[in-house]
């Protein structure tokens, strides 16, 4: 096995799928956002994002805060140390691998 | 160009690491915060040159109501209107990489004003003394341009013709005779002093740029308010 076959079969592959490399990217960039943030940029269905969180949220990548904004129920969602970390390593190999 | 999984380009990758920071004036509120502190501070600045009535501790007053007015104004229409609609965001604490970047940039613009200066003496023989004065007043103006493109051009395409603006007006009030900008910083066009000639030179960026801001603002706010739609009330 070449370097370059290497590097792609140690990508993280809870990152790597679409959805979830879309949310970690955006969550990438701030301290925290909500949930109605990341519908509005990724433009998912509530079910298909909510899935892609509980993927991450066991990985340990994200952390998850239930809230409320006044009366509103609110959920807050941020990248944990780990998830920071796996995502600057899966951005690094993925430049290495193409 | 590289890509990732499924077709995703890495550019892509990298430009959606961009997006949260070019959400802060998704709703042209920045713009609009940023419109009336320059015109503000244009008014107040102003105001105590024609008038011996108006003290500077009335502006300095002033000065502090109106950023109280455009902090709790800008929070207040971000939590009750954009947060709702579109999402909230709490952004992290600048870098110092960032900073770097930022000097690296000043110090271009610095040059590429400095050069553009000495092309257009020797081109038009306009008057030293004028542009000693205007040329810095000018490099401020490119600055905010260079942050204007930065954080909030990049997002929408037609912010590129309010940057385009900004710098036109920026080298139109460099190029200016001495006289007019000199009355506008206080003097009469025949006794305008260098200091004014600067002052008014600051007056008249600011006070275009402000009213600039305010309009793309106001443009961007009232678009905003009309494609989007406050959120139903679900569990997520």
């Amino acid at each position: 096995m070449n370097l370059k076959t290497r590097r792609i079969a140690e990508i993280d592959r809870v990152i790597h799928e679409p959805g979830r490399l879309m949310l970690v990217a955006l969550l990438s960039a701030v301290e925290q956002a909500d949930f109605l943030y990341l519908q509005h940029e990724t433009e998912m269905n509530k079910g298909t994002l909510s899935s892609h969180l509980s993927r991450l949220e066991e990985a340990k990548y994200i952390e998850v805060v239930k809230t409320y904004r006044g009366k509103i129920p609110q959920t807050l969602l941020s990248l944990t140390a780990d998830g920071r970390q796996a995502f600057q390593q899966y951005r690094r190999r993925m430049k290495e691998a193409l | 160009m590289q890509s990732g999984p499924e077709g995703m380009k890495m550019d892509q990758i990298e430009k959606l690491v961009q997006r949260p920071l070019l959400y802060n004036n998704v709703d042209g509120v920045v713009e609009l915060g940023l419109g009336l502190m320059f015109l503000g501070t244009a008014l107040f600045q102003w105001l105590p040159i024609q008038s011996s009535w108006w003290h500077r501790y009335r502006s300095s007053l002033c000065f502090l109501l109106l950023f109280a007015v455009i902090h709790y104004g800008v929070k207040a229409i971000k939590t009750h209107i954009t947060y709702p609609r579109t999402g909230f965001v709490e952004y992290r604490k600048l870098k110092s990489a960032w900073l770097s970047v930022l000097v690296f940039i000043c110090a271009i613009a610095l040059l590429a004003t400095c050069g553009a200066r000495f092309a257009a003496r020797s081109h038009w023989d306009i008057d030293g003394s004028h542009w000693g004065m205007t040329t810095p007043v000018a490099l401020i103006g490119l600055v905010i341009v260079v942050f204007y493109v930065l954080h909030i051009a990049r997002a929408v395409r037609w912010k590129w013709a309010v940057a385009a603006a900004l710098v036109i007006c920026s080298v139109a009030i460099a190029m200016l005779p001495a006289g007019v900008v000199g009355e506008v910083g206080g003097g009469t066009s025949a006794i305008a002093t260098l200091s004014e000639r600067s002052f008014g030179a600051w007056l008249l960026t600011i006070t275009l740029y402000g009213a600039i801001f305010l309009l793309s603002g106001g443009i961007s706010f009232v678009l905003y308010l009309r494609h989007t739609q406050p959120a139903a009330e679900t569990v997520e």
